[in-house]
């Protein structure tokens, strides 16, 4: 099936509208680079003052303000505040296990709107949003670019894909995190998830900023009560009875496991957020991941 | 065929109902679907027990039913016939003077009756009817004699024990008009001993309200006759066409008219009670005695009599004693006459004293003043009596009755054991009386050696 740019618009266009104001700050103070919307860790030469600092030897001497040089016969340096773009790559987790419920697709969807809509947030606020579709061997990339196209690119990859395959996200993540200051990782996490912990935590270290976006359906926290054999879609051979007298120990199974992903990424410095189908809208849950404050909520969840 | 023993067939089919159901009952995979997390669910065995719509493995299924069935329906005793009935019937049939209406009787009698059905007719006794019975139950008639309830509710007890081993289940029947006369203080007892209910045939004329009966009390008696001033007292409470005579004869000087439409309210009681001649039916005493007392049906008077007359049992044929007197001799009796009766008192009237106005005395002379039997014979009896007498429940098990056989005694082996000794015995004994006689019949030598010894003893 062929899916038109057109059709892509169509589909994300409400989403696109309804993210249009929102801001997306770093988290962390970004390296120096093109002018942009964020914090820089490098004290430049604009006309926003900071401070003044005392010269040093191989400072600059056109930043000396000799002004205050005459004034108070000292040398210093006038200091400024430098913003500075930060690239963000978003990675889409599209293997099997998204292609949940088998009916609706429900986790895919919403990891989609997700990912374009963080991706419209970004390019929005002047950063380049790169893009990457992790499902098959073979993951797609976007390279982030500041152009208005990059958004037509990535609707139009996120429609022609269909959730399948079982390729971990680690390598993806690992090749993304070459180009962007900032990752976000669209998931289930039921993949190769201490892996992905293990490269975001070390990119979180080098001082970057990852999120994670923990994506469930809600028939997985409360799986049908009639009896059934399920069967996982990435593993063929993981084939197990849900009855009345493992459903019990899978609901604690499960939260368990939530419970010490949610801890572990939290640990790690990684933001950390759950959605699930259906509870709420696209654009809050991106509210609530671009703007946590101004989504009325403290910290990521 | 039937089954002597059921509760196993039952069993066997509750067993085979088991096992179909069990065969309905099929372990299968369940439905297969998806879920990402299925690796968080414990591993175990993948298999739900469902209902299936037809059962699995039929041919296995229907050997295991028919084992079963066969083997329940092997111990249940079948029989190709069946050695008693499901249902017999013992048949109480009334031929007492309150059943007037014979073909009533022999129709009813007919109508419930089945071959090996037991009938019992009654009067004031008991008989079981043997040999042809269709034939009689066609000659049922009723006599003169009152009925009794009881000593036929006996006979239907031993009737039934008879057929026992001939039905499952007894029935008892009674056709009989249920006449006040007929049941007694023992027949609510009698009647518990039948173990089950019994169907009620009522038949016979209307009942009589003797409180409706026309007439009063009348007497001949002298003005000064002692007798006089009981009657005069007695006629307050006497129902009925009643004539106290006092002559020997009974030939009245009282205006009876007889009872032109044959209703037996208007029957009329003729009480023969001379004051000083010989009662009709009775005979002189001699010599003459004395008692302390008389009873009439339920009224009694103790008092001094002295006993001239006697009723000897010739003059009993066809009467009814109504009267006796302490020590159990008749006092008085009645005859039926026409539709009356014709009553005959040898008690006598003490003229000395207050006997004369006592109240119970003149409640005796009351008694002796009611109605003629004929008449109280059909009074129904107490719808509450012949409630009791319908019982209920369902009808009487073989099982509540004796068997009919007699039960063999353990001496029984030891007798004969006793018997073949003896006949041992016998013969040892006959070989030794034998022995005996041939010695001393045996002639001793020496006799034939002397020959004049011999001639000389002889």
């Amino acid at each position: 099936m062929t899916v038109g740019l057109a059709d892509a618009q169509d589909e994300y266009a409400p989403l696109l509208d309804a993210v249009r104001g929102i801001r997306w700050p770093s988290r962390v103070v970004v390296r120096g680079g093109m002018p942009g919307a964020h914090t820089s860790r490098v004290r430049g030469i604009s006309a926003e003052f900071t401070e003044y600092r005392p010269y040093r030897q191989g400072d600059d001497l056109r930043r000396v303000d000799w002004k205050l040089f005459g004034r108070s016969d000292r040398a210093y340096i006038r200091l400024s505040n430098d913003r500075a773009i930060l690239p963000t790559m978003i990675v889409l987790d599209a293997s099997a296990s998204m292609a949940f419920p088998t009916g609706t697709n429900g986790k895919w969807k919403l990891a989609a709107q997700i990912g374009v809509g963080l991706a419209a947030v970004a390019r929005n606020s002047g950063d380049p949003v790169g893009f990457v579709i992790a499902g098959r061997e073979d993951a797609l990339m976007i390279a982030p670019r500041m152009r208005l196209s990059v958004l037509h690119e990535i609707m139009r990859a996120v429609s022609l894909t269909r959730p399948d395959g079982s390729a971990p996200l680690a390598p993806s993540v690992s090749i993304a995190t070459q180009t962007a200051g900032r990752l976000v990782v669209v998931s289930d996490l039921l993949g190769d998830a201490d892996d992905l912990l293990t490269v975001s935590s070390r990119w979180v270290a080098a001082g970057h900023e990852v999120l994670a976006v923990h994506v469930i359906a809600p028939e997985e926290i409360d799986p049908p009560r009639e009896s059934v054999t399920v069967a996982d879609p990435e593993v063929a051979t993981v084939r197990r009875a849900l009855t009345s007298e493992t459903r019990d120990a899978y609901i604690q199974a499960y939260g368990s496991w939530r419970d010490r992903i949610a801890h572990d990424f939290s640990d790690a410095g990684v933001g950390y957020a759950t959605v699930i189908v259906g509870d709420e809208t696209p654009e809050h849950l991106i509210r609530r991941v671009a703007a946590p404050r101004a989504a009325g909520v403290s910290a990521l969840q | 065929m039937t089954f002597l023993a059921p509760e196993y067939l039952f069993a066997s089919l509750a067993v085979a109902a088991a096992i179909f159901a069990l065969h309905l009952i099929v372990v299968r995979q369940p439905r297969a679907g998806i879920l990402p997390t299925a690796r968080f669910i414990p591993d175990s065995q993948a298999k739900a027990v469902a209902a299936a719509r037809r059962p699995s493995d039929i041919a296995v299924m229907l050997l295991r039913m028919l084992t079963i069935l066969a083997a329940g329906a092997a111990l249940a005793k079948p029989v190709l016939t069946h050695a008693r009935r499901p249902t017999a019937r013992v048949i109480l049939a009334d031929v007492s003077r309150s059943s007037r209406d014979t073909v009533a009787l022999r129709d009813s009698v007919r109508a419930v009756y089945r071959d090996g059905d037991a009938v019992v007719q009654f009067d004031s006794r008991a008989r079981l009817l043997a040999g042809n019975i269709g034939d009689s139950v066609g000659a049922l008639r009723p006599g003169m004699t009152r009925g009794n309830l009881s000593a036929a509710l006996i006979a239907a007890l031993r009737a039934g024990s008879g057929l026992r081993d001939r039905a499952d289940s007894l029935e008892l029947v009674i056709v009989s008009p249920f006449a006040t006369e007929e049941l007694d203080a023992a027949t609510d007892s009698i009647r518990k001993l039948w173990p089950g209910r019994a169907r009620l045939v009522a038949i016979g004329g209307s009942a009589v309200d003797t409180a409706k009966m026309v007439g009063a009390l009348q007497t001949d008696a002298a003005p000064g006759d002692p007798l006089a001033f009981s009657v005069l007292i007695a006629r307050r409470v006497v129902r009925g066409n009643a004539i106290i005579a006092r002559g020997a004869t009974g030939s009245t000087g009282v205006a009876a008219e007889p009872p032109a439409s044959g209703d037996p309210r208007e029957a009329r009681t003729l009480v023969v009670w001379p004051a000083t001649d010989r009662p009709r039916f009775a005979v002189r005493r001699t010599p003459s005695d004395t008692v302390g007392g008389v009873i009439v049906g339920e009224r009694g008077v103790v008092a001094p009599f002295i006993r001239q007359w006697s009723y000897p049992p010739d003059s009993l044929r066809g009467a009814e004693v109504i009267g006796r007197w302490y020590d159990g001799e008749p006092a008085a009796v009645e005859k039926p006459d026409g539709t009356g009766c014709v009553r005959s008192v040898a008690i006598p009237v003490t003229p000395v004293g207050d006997l004369v106005v006592r109240s119970d005395w003149v409640r005796l002379v009351a008694e002796l003043s009611r109605p003629c039997a004929a008449v109280t014979a059909l009074v129904r009896a107490d719808p509450a009596a012949i409630a009791r007498l319908a019982g209920n429940g369902g009808l009487a098990s073989r099982d509540a009755f004796q068997p009919a056989i007699d039960t063999r005694s353990p001496l029984a082996p030891w007798l004969f054991a006793l018997a073949i000794a003896a006949a041992v015995a016998e013969l040892f004994v006959r070989r030794r009386k034998k022995g005996r006689t041939a010695e001393s019949e045996r002639i001793p030598v020496s006799s034939f050696a002397n020959p004049a010894s011999r001639v000389k003893t002889a």
